[in-house]
């Protein structure tokens, strides 16, 4: 046991790509705690699309031990923080669990959205902040301008800001230094009854579902009986321990300490990040702060082009559910694409790993539909009906009004591209609410957006428009009421449930005219000619035609041809079962993700 | 077509013969002057005599080895195709003897030389002519100026006129090849080939729509829109005209892309349509064996007989140094089952079409009913008459119709199945 005197937790937070994983990487090299002949990069990335994508998706707490230039031996843990604005809840619980946090800074990118972002929050959680100028070896490195930003925009004070590379191990030496200097010891109860904070939680197939805790006051120890709080289940404490990274048993966590906790539970959902642990008896009356239930926000159908793979997806999704209870999902049966699952995700970068995660680990082969969101549907009769997928809206005819999810967007921008960034806010449904200088060369823009105009093509948008300067953040600001229309696809004359969506009654128009020109230049020539139209009920407001092929002509054949083609059309082949029959046409894929593409 | 029999049931080599030395020999040149834009075929325009040389005896040591081989057999075809056979001149009028010194060959057999307008002369033809050629395929594709320099070939109208002149000067059979789909190609661009191309005397036509193989110039600069992509529509309207225009010249289509006067039809070719066995030499060529005649010449090991091996498809190398250093060979077994429809799908490339009885043997009659019901193959009878009740009348077979041979990827994609 430490005391906590001689503890530091510390997170490290960063905006994308700013290299927190890296300089977590170099922590455990410094202390020894992964042995450099054993290092692979990203080491708590544990996942291969973590460290394909270099995004981080699950908490992660590493206990080090680094002697101090003042001769003493501190216990570090340090929780590497999922790095995206999809998981900004599970960033806010694992910050809870800190006193202080490196704030990593690009020296060439300088202050992002979600540097910003992060660094509210941990304000907000009344972290010590520790800035650090990271990539200061590039050429195109300016760490004075960096640290005049941090100083401007975010009202932290830098001129003790570390700078570093961690990618040649420069200023990490420092960076801890800097920690147990700065970074205030855990404060608590030893003798209290016990107050643990789950910051995440994983599922081992041998052990159950595994907490990560962060001990408040008292302590926990293998053998106790401890309940969660929120959702009232009782545990019996199979083992405690702390990861260097690989699991050590302990004997105990105490006050201040950060470690894993084996529940033997088998349902993930039992166990939920934010949740308090206590005692099962004469435990804590009050729950630690700030809890709350994550709730999916889009919503997109998956379904396997092969329909056979079907009990092969759900099996998958059942396998996925264990490690990330944040995903949601329910069967769907469409008339184009047979039987899926409507699957409800946190933000537009989960939906695109679990999907690559499905296709990657399971080798399914899946069909998204376009992501949606969920809208609050009023019936004439008051009754209100959440509506996931386009399909499930209610009639026109006995609809009151519709709401629709509504974010606080913010977007910082050097202030020549504050145009470019109103222009499509502006067009994509925003309404402007404040913008203010940061400093001289960043702009904070404020925007209140519907969701569902983010998730089509707005961040992509904002990169291309701002030549990749503006960097965005959002959070959930409630519903609201929008004229909202059902617009249909009809393909050969039926009706394409997969590809109806929902849109403001002013565009629909507009995007029912531009989807079916991209269906049409999507979808390949068949045998007969095929009319795309777009519809409001049985109004048509938009009619395309792929005209029938007439020529696909194997012409040569001679000696070598043979082999040659019969190689080509098994290609073709190939190529075709990447499509999707919708009644008689061939759909490829792309086709039910053409309204996120289409030019306006 | 009568020396290719039809009883009914085209049997192939396969399910008929011992190990015999085929009828039909295909050799490959691989020199061209200058590599044309649209072309993916294997050649090189390094023309060193050295090189030039070491190719000509590689060729001819293959010749002698399967003439000595001590099989049976005659052959009845030959072919010499590239590349360019006509740029290395001598060397052409060499393999042309060589092939027909080597072989025992049968009397009026058919020995064609494919040719570029460029390289083909008065001397030249005559020397074919005087060692046994009797055909020779001119690679015209166009007679239209700005057509032709959009292909990236290096002969102009006039030269391509007086090559066909000197084929028939020479006494050969002339055949010529046209290309339609050429972007910037009109219908009447096009008829202005094709009166040419009877003009000059050809009694064989082959009409190909250009193919943008991946990597070519001419793909290059489609797909990054220096050149205007070809508009499929106006390809399958060329199509149509050409089998009308020459047709009113009694120039009548035989095969997908092929068209000749009666008689004139390509022997060569209808082999590789009708299944029959061939030899591939030289760097790149293809052949063809059935499993005895493979395995008794080591191109397959016994292992693949009793696999159920019946025809084997073979490519030599695509490199003139690796081909000349190693007998390296690249190899496709088909079985019993992959051959027959191989043999239908071939067969609906034929005007003729393919007798009912092999379409039930190759168990393909549900793949052809279905192409009916589309319009894209129809059941005819023995004089070519539509056969216009349900089921199976005598003598009846399948044939391509007309809106078949545009889609023919969908016709053969088909009946090739899984």
């Amino acid at each position: 046991m430490t005391t906590p005197s001689h503890i530091r937790n510390f997170s490290i937070i960063a905006h994308i790509d700013h290299g927190k994983s890296t300089l977590a990487d170099r922590v455990l090299q410094l202390t020894h705690t992964v042995e450099d002949r054993d290092m692979v990069e990203q080491v708590l990335d544990s996942m291969d699309i973590e460290r394909e994508r270099g995004i981080t998706i699950k908490a992660q707490a590493v206990r080090v031990l680094y002697e101090a230039d003042d001769g003493e031996t501190y216990q570090l843990n340090l929780i590497d923080t999922p790095g995206h604005v999809d998981f900004t809840y599970e960033v806010s619980r694992s910050l809870q669990a800190c006193e202080g946090c490196l704030l990593v800074v690009d020296a060439a990118q300088g202050v992002e959205a979600q540097t910003v972002a992060n660094a509210l929050m941990a304000l907000n959680a009344h972290l010590e902040i520790i800035p650090v100028i990271n990539k200061i070896d590039l050429p195109s490195a300016d760490p004075e301008r960096v640290r005049h930003e941090i100083e401007e925009a975010l009202a932290i004070p830098a001129d003790e800001a570390v700078l570093a590379s961690a990618k040649s191990g420069e200023g990490v030496r420092e960076a801890l230094e800097a920690i147990v200097r700065r970074v205030p010891p855990p404060v608590g109860d030893a003798d209290g009854p016990l107050k643990a904070l789950i910051f995440d939680s994983y599922f081992d197939a041998y052990r159950g579902v595994v907490a990560l805790i962060r001990v408040i006051d008292g302590s926990i120890s293998k053998g106790m009986k401890v309940r969660t709080m929120a959702s009232a289940t009782v545990i019996d404490v199979e083992e405690v321990g702390v990861r260097r990274p690989a699991n050590l048993p302990v004997d105990e966590l105490t006050v201040g300490e950060v470690g894993y906790l084996i529940t033997g539970l088998k349902d993930p959902s039992l166990v939920k990040v934010g949740d308090t642990v206590t005692l099962a008896k004469h435990g804590a009356t009050e729950p630690l702060p700030g809890y709350r239930e994550v709730k999916p926000m889009v919503f997109t159908g998956l379904f396997p082009i092969d329909g056979d793979q079907y009990p092969e997806l759900r099996d998958a999704l059942d396998k996925l559910l264990l490690n990330d209870p944040a995903l949601v999902y329910e069967p769907e049966s469409s008339h184009a694409l047979g039987f899926g699952f409507r699957c409800g995700f946190l933000g537009l970068l989960h939906m695109e790993v679990i999907k690559e995660r499905l296709e990657r680990e399971f080798d399914l082969d899946l069909l998204a539909t376009a992501p949606s969101v969920e809208y609050h549907a009023f019936r004439t009769n008051g009754e209100m009906v959440t509506v996931h997928s386009p399909q499930d809206m209610p009639d026109a005819g006995v609809l009151e009004r519709i709401e629709e999810p509504y974010l606080k967007a913010t977007v910082l921008v050097p202030p020549d591209f504050v145009g470019a960034v109103m222009e499509l806010s502006e067009s994509r449904r925003g309404s402007f609410k404040d913008m203010q200088y940061l400093s001289k060369t960043t702009v904070e823009m404020h925007y209140e957006i519907p969701l569902s105009e983010l998730i089509m093509d707005y961040f992509d948008q904002l990169k291309s428009r701002t030549r990749g300067y503006a960097s965005l953040d959002y959070e959930y600001i409630g519903y609201q009421a929008s004229d909202l229309v059902k617009l249909d696809v009809l393909l050969a004359g039926k009706p394409v449930d997969a590809l109806s969506f929902i849109v403001h009654k002013d565009k629909a128009f507009v995007r029912g005219r531009a989807l079916t020109e991209k269906l049409r230049e999507i979808i390949p020539r068949q045998m007969f000619d095929v009319p795309i139209q777009a519809a409001i009920g049985s109004r048509v407001l938009a009619r395309e035609t792929v005209k029938a092929k007439r020529k696909d002509v194997l012409a040569k054949c001679y000696g070598g041809d043979i082999t040659r083609k019969r190689k080509l059309l098994e290609k073709q082949k190939k190529g075709k079962k990447r499509m999707k029959a919708v009644g008689s046409v061939e759909v490829p894929q792309d086709a039910f993700m053409a309204i996120l593409k289409v030019d306006e | 077509m009568s020396e290719f029999g039809d009883n009914g049931l085209d049997l192939t080599d396969a399910l008929r013969d011992g190990p015999h030395i085929p009828a039909h020999v295909y050799i490959h040149v691989p020199f061209c002057r200058v590599k044309c834009s649209y072309c993916d075929f294997y050649s090189v325009s390094d023309l060193a005599s050295v090189r030039i040389e070491a190719v000509l005896r590689g060729i001819e040591a293959e010749l002698t080895q399967w003439g000595a081989s001590g099989l049976p057999g005659v052959v009845e075809t030959v072919y010499l195709g590239g590349g360019t056979p006509t740029v290395i001149v001598g060397g052409a009028v060499r393999l042309v003897r060589a092939a027909l010194e080597e072989f025992p060959v049968r009397a009026g057999a058919e020995v064609t030389v494919e040719a570029n307008p460029d390289s083909v002369t008065p001397a030249l033809m005559e020397a074919l002519a005087a060692v046994g050629a009797t055909r020779v395929s001119v690679g015209v594709q166009s007679f239209v100026e700005g057509e032709i320099a959009l292909l990236g070939r290096v002969h102009t109208v006039d030269e391509a006129v007086d090559a066909c002149r000197a084929v028939r000067g020479a006494g050969l059979e002339l055949s010529v090849d046209l290309m339609c789909g050429i972007p910037g190609q009109t219908k009447a661009s096009w008829v202005t080939s094709l009166e040419q191309a009877v003009s000059c005397g050809a009694s064989h036509v082959s009409v190909y729509p250009l193919t943008l193989e991946p990597g070519t110039p001419l793909e290059v600069a489609v797909s990054t829109g220096l050149v205007d992509e070809p508009d499929p529509d106006l390809g399958a309207d060329q199509m149509i005209m050409a089998e009308e225009f020459l047709s009113m010249g009694d120039i009548e289509r035989y095969e997908v892309s092929n068209y000749a006067r009666a008689g004139r039809e390509s022997r060569h070719n209808l082999a590789y349509w009708t299944g029959r066995s061939y030899l591939g030499i030289g760097p790149a060529a293809h052949g063809m064996l059935d499993a005895a005649t493979a395995l008794a010449t080591g191109l397959i090991d016994p292992a693949h007989a009793k696999a159920g091996a019946a025809r084997v498809r073979y490519g030599n190398v695509r490199d003139i140094d690796t081909w000349l250093t190693s007998s390296e060979v690249e190899i496709e077994v088909l079985d019993q089952d992959q051959t027959l429809r191989e043999d239908v799908m071939l067969g609906l490339r034929l005007v003729r079409g393919v007798p009912h009885g092999q379409v039930l043997v190759a168990g393909v009659e549900d793949a052809l009913v279905d192409l009916e019901r589309e319009g894209l193959v129809e059941r005819v009878t023995a004089s070519g008459r539509a056969v216009l009740v349900e089921g199976v009348v005598p003598s009846m077979r399948w044939r391509t119709t007309r809106r078949g041979w545009l889609l023919g990827n969908e016709v053969f994609g088909r009946v090739l199945g899984d």
